[in-house]
């Protein structure tokens, strides 16, 4: 690192600093907490004792000189605490490389020559590929669900090797960055991930944690109590199904503002994300008003209150000559996990997170795709003049342009147990397989495909083939095309009384259920 | 429906009639009418007062081509939105509005699936007041009114218990087949427009407290909404197109009626000017109210912001430490068989020292104007804030009626410039009566009490001498015995009401006291300033 003009007192104290860091850092010691702390961090970390044993005994099994990987689990600020539920290394590069491995080199030829342990070991630097380990964790948290998710790195190698290097220490660093990067955690200007350390000879866990704003720094780590426990058996599972069903208007731009069907997609999710930000959640037909933990056990049901009749979608192009209109409907299954000494509220902020990570990480996923499939794109021509260049994803057509009915079928979650009895996820288009699935788990998860197919939960039926419709009976919902210009308005008041009564029918059959 | 018919020339007796359905035609006598003295009781202990906050937005796409087909889109619109109310998906937030924090009933959530419109509101069971459920279908309203009511002992609609109804979609509702998203672009074929309409929703429901609390939304709350959505409706249609009216309902309690009423108000137009004068004059007209009394102004709607002190209640005044309404429950005057005459409405007591500022020894008469004026922002004829010194020397300057070295000097002024600066910045007329002695000032009592009956303005005393502000007098007509009540603007303490009125600062003062001492000065004149109330609402 550079040396930077700092006053001598300032120096001093840094210096002072890192020893205790290091001296904390080699005994396990936990350092003085400070009397003010400006920002609730974690400051002990409990990791899921029965799985972490597993991976130890399988890394110290291995021979490996080092590895590294994501650290799947939960920061929780209101209770200062993390929690540990899984270890995934992350797999070899696309050139086979491993993601990380440990450079020895040496300072100058002369120490070459008496080229001793412990004076190896002090030079000695990793490479990583940074640039992996994020795509990694941008993978893996497209896995998890609510209340879960890639909290840090760990990395296997030897004591020695780690307490001397700080060059390690800062690659360490970037890496962590990286992953944040790739796993944002929405509403929060402040990153905070684990570093995990585990050394043999002897054998140890410790964990620091890493806050920083902008910059990352040594000095953004703070060295956290580390322990193991159970994690997993004490988690609550929180369950919501969330029907939704947005009109986005395509309206008149100037045309520097046009705009691909992946990109109104994307603005109306976050504007939805602010949204559902603010709904009310009824938990297990209570609604949620206080901040106490759930004390029951068995799935919990959330329903989701949204504003009534406030559509906010609307305004964005009031008066503006409406080109046409984007229908986003459907379902999406989501799924949270609280820890139980957790506020209650938090599981309906993780519930309504897992909805929109999952929207974005299905929109995504389509959008990968069709760049992996169509080479090159020269987005400078504009389309034929319906809009509709040859070869072009659907993703990326403009709608402005566009004099065609088009649909984008998002794919379906399905879900697949994991840990203790929890689940992860994963997306299907609809020509995928569960081989599909299987090659995932096994690859990103470094976990054992599910064998037996009855055990992945498909709550969400594939999405239906586009309806024709036009555009009045998409736009003016209440408005029969038949009915148009206007019929019997006593005929449609009836139909509408049947309509209703079944749907209550069928509803009061779920709830005896 | 209730009906009243009274025969003018005979016994003017009043006689009720009664239909027992919306569609009978006959009318029934009702036989046994209680009269109450306090009708106001019976309704605050027996109901409560349900109140939903709605604001929607409609986006209505119509053909460009065919503008009259944009109203026929808006009217469908509207319609499904009424349709709408009675979704199985609409979810009913019940809960209590109370400002304590502790003792308040958890909110309950009424689904639309579990309520029913059908059976008619005469043939809805009442509960008891022991009726326990824990099914929220048969919660009685008084479920949601707090048990303890010894400390809120004024029954009016402001202190009423209230039940907050909140609308809301539940967007999880179980479902056969929840399909995964699909996003599916459908161009318009024709050239279509795209408006947003906005109606933001408020009624105020009368509810008795054995109402179960689901039929007082699905007979009261739903109701109402569609009555205003339907009104509102019909205002924005002939400006559909171009600037849409912003409506918005203010729910007032003006004395003598006993309910609340709500009054839905265009907020483009200010509230100063003629269009809206007009409507409230209309109003106060129908509803009885008088025509000096702004009462139906937006300042006048009742608050239920549940913060004790909210955002309204600090721009009245910045840090409102003043003290309001000294002279109510100070001692009698003992005047044998008097009859008192007070102003009307509240003032705030200004004084010397307030504000850190030193205006003792000269600063009285601005202080009994600060007074003056607080009374007419306070009953709504102004809203501009009290002035200080400078700025009422400021005034006397625009005006001419003072060099410009008057700002910021400590000169005094008196009931004159009073009425200038009354006239300048409120623009109020004032009487002024004029004595030549102390001593004639009881043969003016009379007068004043007249003033206090018509017009109910704080009064200034001014002249030769002291200042001091006036609230009312106790008159004796046949033995000619009276007392006044007067704020003296020279206390110098702090606001401590104990202090001000076991120190005489605000209380009734014989001309002659029992020692012989005569409180207005016999060598000295003195100018009465009247200020007139405003004929305006």
């Amino acid at each position: 690192m550079a040396n930077r003009p700092t006053c001598k007192t300032k120096d001093g104290r840094k210096e002072r600093k890192r020893k205790i860091y290091h001296a904390a850092f080699r005994f396990g010691l936990r350092s003085k907490r400070r009397k003010i702390q400006p920002v609730k961090m974690v400051k002990a970390v409990v990791g899921e004792e029965s799985q972490l044993k597993l991976i130890e005994d399988r890394l110290s099994q291995s021979g490996l000189p080092v590895q590294l990987g994501l650290v799947v689990g939960k920061l929780s600020s209101p209770l200062d605490r993390g929690f540990v539920f899984d270890l995934v290394p992350t797999p070899p590069n696309d050139a086979g490389e491993a993601a990380c491995s440990l450079l020895e080199s040496v300072k100058d030829d002369k120490e070459k020559g008496t080229k001793s342990r412990s004076q190896a070991a002090e030079v000695s630097s990793l490479f990583i590929d940074d640039d992996w380990v994020a795509e990694h964790a941008r993978q893996v948290a497209r896995m998890l669900v609510g209340g879960v998710g890639v909290v840090g790195i760990y990395i296997w190698v030897s004591s020695d090797a780690f307490k001397n290097s700080t060059i390690m220490l800062y690659q360490l660093l970037q890496t962590i960055k990286g992953v944040a990067e790739a796993t944002p955690v929405l509403e929060t200007d402040r990153e905070e991930r684990l570093l995990i350390h585990i050394c043999y000879s002897p054998m140890r866990w410790t964990c620091r944690n890493c806050t920083w704003t902008s910059n990352i720094t040594s000095s953004s780590l703070r060295p956290c109590d580390f322990k193991m426990g159970r994690v997993l058996t004490s988690l609550q599972t929180f369950k919501c199904t969330y029907n939704f069903n947005l009109s986005l208007p395509i309206c008149h731009e100037s045309a520097s503002n046009v705009q691909t069907l992946r990109d109104v997609l994307r603005q109306g999710i976050s504007h939805h994300a602010k949204e559902l930000k603010d709904a009310k959640a009824i938990i297990d037909g209570n609604l949620v008003v206080g901040d106490e933990p759930c004390t029951l056990d068995g799935v919990h049901e959330v329903e989701l209150l949204l504003p009534f009749m406030k559509d906010s979608n609307a305004e964005a192009c009031s008066r503006k000559d409406a080109l046409g209109v984007l229908v986003f409907n459907g379902s999406v299954c989501s799924f949270a996990y609280l820890n139980s000494k957790e506020p209650i509220s938090q599981a309906v902020s993780d519930i309504k997170m897992d909805i929109i990570m999952s929207l974005q990480s299905r929109l995504d996923i389509i959008c990968d795709e069709a760049y992996g499939d169509v080479g090159p794109k020269d987005d400078a021509s504009p389309e034929a003049s319906d809009g509709i260049s040859t070869n072009k994803p659907v993703s990326q057509l403009v709608l402005h342009f566009l004099r065609k009915e088009c649909s984008l079928s998002f794919p379906r979650r399905v879900f697949v147990p994991w840990l203790a009895g929890t689940y992860i996820c994963d997306y299907l288009q609809p020509s995928e397989t569960l081989e599909v699935l299987k090659d995932h788990c096994v690859e990103l998860m470094s976990m054992e495909g599910p064998t037996d197919a009855s055990t992945i939960l498909k709550p969400e039926i594939e999405a239906p083939s586009l309806v024709t419709k036009s555009f009045w009976d998409v736009a003016a919902p209440f408005y029969s095309a038949s009915s148009f210009p206007f019929g019997d308005d006593m005929e449609e008041g009836r139909d509408l009384d049947n309509s209703q009564s079944s749907v209550k029918l069928s509803n009061k059959l779920v709830f005896i259920g | 429906m209730i009906g009243a018919v009274t025969d003018l020339n005979n016994t003017r007796e009043v006689q009720f009639f009664r239909t027992r359905s919306e569609n009978s035609r006959s009318l029934e006598l009702v036989t046994s009418v209680v009269y109450d003295e306090h009708p106001e009781k019976h309704i605050w202990e027996t109901g409560c007062l349900l109140r939903c906050e709605l604001p929607i937005r409609l986006p209505v796409y119509f053909p460009a081509k065919n503008w009259p087909d944009a109203e026929k889109m808006y009217l469908r619109a509207t319609e499904a939105v009424v349709a709408k109310f009675k979704d199985p998906q609409v979810v009913y937030v019940v809960e209590t509005l109370s400002k304590a924090s502790t003792g308040v009933p958890q909110p309950v959530i009424l689904r639309g699936i579990e309520l029913d419109f059908d059976t008619a509101l005469s043939n809805i069971k009442l509960l008891g007041k022991d009726a326990h459920d824990s099914d929220p279908k048969f919660l009685s309203c008084a479920h949601f009114c707090l048990k303890s009511k010894s400390d809120r002992p004024i029954l009016s609609a402001e202190n009423a218990d209230i039940i907050q109804l909140s609308v809301l979609l539940n967007s999880s509702e179980k479902s056969e087949k929840s399909s995964s998203p699909v996003a599916e672009y459908i161009p318009a074929l024709e050239e279509a427009g795209l408006l947003a309409v906005n109606f933001k929703l408020g009624v105020l429901c009368y509810a008795a407290k054995e109402i179960p609390v689901m039929y007082a939304v699905s007979k009261l709350i739903i109701p109402g909404l569609v009555d205003q959505l339907n009104s509102m409706k019909n205002v924005i249609l002939p400006n559909l197109l171009t600037k849409h009216p912003q409506l918005c309902p203010y729910h007032f309690n003006p004395p003598g009626v006993l309910h609340p009423i709500t009054v839905i108000y265009e907020l483009n137009y200010g509230e100063t000017e003629m269009k809206q004068v007009d409507i409230r004059k209309s109003l106060h007209l129908r509803l009885g109210l008088p025509s000096d009394r702004p009462l139906l102004r937006i300042a006048n709607a009742l608050d239920f912001s549940t913060t004790n002190d909210s955002a309204r209640n600090d721009t009245i005044r910045k840090g409102s430490t003043l003290l309001k309404d000294v002279h109510v429950g100070i001692p009698i005057s003992g005047v044998p068989g008097g009859i008192v005459s007070l102003i009307q409405g509240s003032y705030e007591y200004y004084h010397y020292l307030q504000d850190s500022f030193n205006d003792s020894g000269w600063g009285c008469a601005y202080r009994s104007l600060q007074t003056i004026i607080s009374w007419f922002r306070l009953q709504h004829y102004s809203s501009i804030d009290v002035p200080s010194h400078r700025e009422i020397q400021q005034a006397l300057v625009e005006i001419g009626d003072k060099d410009a070295s008057f700002i910021g000097s400590r000169e005094w002024i008196g009931a004159i410039e009073l009425s200038f600066v009354l006239d300048k910045l409120l623009g109020v007329s004032c009487r002024v009566i004029n004595v030549t002695s102390g001593a004639e000032l009881p043969e003016k009592c009379r007068e004043l009490a007249l003033h206090f009956e018509n017009q109910g303005t704080p009064i200034m005393i001014g002249g030769g001498v002291l200042a001091y502000t006036l609230l009312g007098v106790d008159y004796n007509e046949a033995s000619g015995d009276c007392a006044f009540l007067i704020l003296d603007p020279h206390y110098t303490g702090n606001e401590d009401l104990k202090k001000i009125v076991n120190g005489g600062w605000c209380g009734w003062k014989k001309s002659v006291d029992s020692k012989g001492r005569s409180f207005f000065l016999h060598d000295k004149f003195y100018n009465l300033l009247l200020p007139q109330r405003p004929n305006m609402v």
